[in-house]
């Protein structure tokens, strides 16, 4: 700035607005269910032409790995709805501890995933290979869905332990504390998302007997 | 100018919830989470009730993490209109995409 003003207005310096920053995090939240919506109906779709064959590649998936990501990801929601409660109460030590918490959670639930994803891929099940070009057409739809799907959710996934990693960064740094949080409670409402789609993906994919 | 959070007015309040309150909302939805594997393993005979079921809890355990986790409970109401608003936006597609796929 070459000038500075005389005066100064009352509130200067106050561009914070705790609930716009959160109306506009909701706002995004929609276009992400909505996104994740179209692909639930092209499943219903496909699945309501082919129920037989989605029901047989069904099996397939293997329904301890995918319960066991599922309590993952519960649990780590728990982590991060307890880290704003602790950088509320001013705590910023647990409020770190519990992020970190749910970052390992996400890497969990990531390494999982590529063991599920690299036993299919072993297999042939994945669009380009030969056992997956021979498959009945509605099985391989399955498969497709699946790796798409799944794989778009794991992306969110990875993206949310990046802006958890930020809010520790932050939270460290001391710009996220007692008063200002918004990072914290936003990072969460995005993690609860990446949540709540999982439990729809579960039963669908893995569930379907 | 400095005031703490108990003397501002009342829809300004933060609500803190607290860490037992959490750790509940996580005990129901480990439960509904073994209620759907036990039933989809074990009902396995009755398959179409067993996708019903399994949505139906699921839906259920969407609202817990909506309502508590993602503190529409304690948020202004605008948060959870506008989270109904895409409910119906989204249930209605579906429904007539499938009512048109039906009267093929």
């Amino acid at each position: 700035m070459e000038h500075t003003s005389a005066f100064s207005l009352p509130n200067s310096g106050h561009n914070r607005d705790a609930e716009a920053s959160k109306m506009g995090m909701w706002l995004f939240l929609f276009t992400e269910l909505l996104l994740f919506g179209g692909l639930f109906i092209v499943y219903m779709v496909y699945r309501s032409l082919n129920p037989e064959s989605f029901l047989l590649a069904s099996f397939e998936l293997d329904v301890a790995m995918g319960t066991f990501n599922t309590v993952v990801l519960l649990v780590s929601s728990m982590t991060i709805a307890m880290s704003i409660t602790a950088i509320q109460t001013g705590n910023a030590k647990k409020s770190i501890f519990l992020l970190y918490t749910t970052l390992g959670l996400a890497i969990v639930f990531l390494i999982v995933k590529y063991f599920e994803w690299s036993a299919k891929i072993h297999h042939g099940l994945f669009p380009g290979f030969e056992v997956y070009d021979n498959l009945p057409p509605g099985e391989s739809l399955f498969f497709f869905l699946y790796f798409f799907m799944t794989g778009l959710h794991a992306l969110h996934i990875i993206i949310g332990g990046i802006i958890i990693s930020v809010v520790i960064y932050r939270t460290k740094k001391g710009l996220v504390n007692k008063e200002k949080y918004t990072l914290t409670e936003n990072a969460g409402l995005y993690w609860h998302l990446v949540d709540l789609i999982w439990i729809y993906l579960f039963p669908l994919f893995y569930l379907i007997h | 100018m400095s005031h703490t959070k108990d003397n501002l007015p009342k829809e300004e309040q933060v609500h803190i919830t607290s860490y037992k309150d959490h750790f509940s909302t996580l005990i129901a939805l480990l439960l509904l989470t073994v209620i759907t594997v036990v039933i989809s393993v074990f009902g396995a005979n009755l398959r179409s009730l067993s996708v019903f079921t399994a949505l139906l809890i699921a839906t259920v355990k969407v609202i817990v993490v909506a309502y508590y986790f993602m503190h529409l409970k304690y948020d202004k109401k605008i948060y959870t209109w506008l989270v109904l608003i895409v409910a119906i936006l989204f249930v209605s597609f579906a429904v007539l995409t499938s009512i048109e796929y039906l009267n093929r």
